[in-house]
């Protein structure tokens, strides 16, 4: 389902969360022109901005992500959880190759050395993906804690 | 705002869970909990779609009665 297909409490939140995040963005910018007016800059021109802007982008996505506003309510017919699966599938193949690449197991030969540590992003890649799915699966039961 | 008891009773008398009422009214389980717990006021919409899964009228889920009347 479309991102934008929220409930009406969804709605009313995100439009909280924005709102505030756009102030937010507003005094920050105003606090940095005033510094600037100062002559203390704490980071080059494009920098400062582009970091401010950040800042509030994160605080915006965080906030409508905790109060679960940034997916709507999913259709019916859709099978649960169905992407947590391939996700985790991919997660495993990757850690898989990864380790075999990177440990450079003696009983496999391998036709190509590639050279470009790529086994170690593999295995990093997987064991970032562990930990993101971790924390989804827990986000999704600390969400359904009060379900009756 | 206070807890909306009768909402409650009403969706555990039809053996629903929350997720269940929440896929019959289109929203997530979350509005149906808030709604619930008194820390969201629906729509008159989503009130009525409440209304219509559950089989009652408005007032019998969403009138509150003064304490002094």
């Amino acid at each position: 389902m479309s991102r934008t297909n929220l409930d009406e409490m969804q709605v009313q939140k995100r439009n909280m969360v924005g709102n505030q995040a756009f102030m937010l963005l507003f005094y920050l910018l105003l606090i940095d022109i005033g510094l600037s007016g100062f002559g203390f800059r704490w980071l080059q021109y494009p920098m400062n901005v582009f970091v401010i802007m950040l800042g509030c982008m994160t605080y915006y996505l965080t906030r409508i992500i905790w109060n679960n506003s940034y997916v709507g309510p999913r259709p019916k017919n859709r099978n649960e959880n169905v992407g947590g699966k391939i996700a985790l599938g991919i997660g495993v193949a990757a850690f898989v190759a990864g380790t075999v690449a990177y440990l450079n197991m003696d009983s496999l030969k391998k036709p190509i050395s590639t050279g470009d540590n790529s086994g170690m992003i593999l295995f990093v890649f997987s064991i970032v993906l562990f930990i993101v799915l971790g924390i989804v699966s827990l986000l999704t039961k600390w969400q359904a804690r009060n379900d009756e | 705002m206070s807890k909306n008891l009768k909402l409650k009773s009403s969706r555990a008398a039809k053996d629903m869970s929350q997720k269940d009422l929440a896929d019959a009214t289109g929203v997530t389980r979350q509005t149906i909990n808030a709604i619930e717990k008194g820390d969201y006021n629906p729509s008159i919409k989503l009130c009525v779609s409440i209304c219509k899964v559950l089989g009652k009228t408005l007032d019998q889920l969403f009138w509150e009665e003064d304490e002094d009347e």
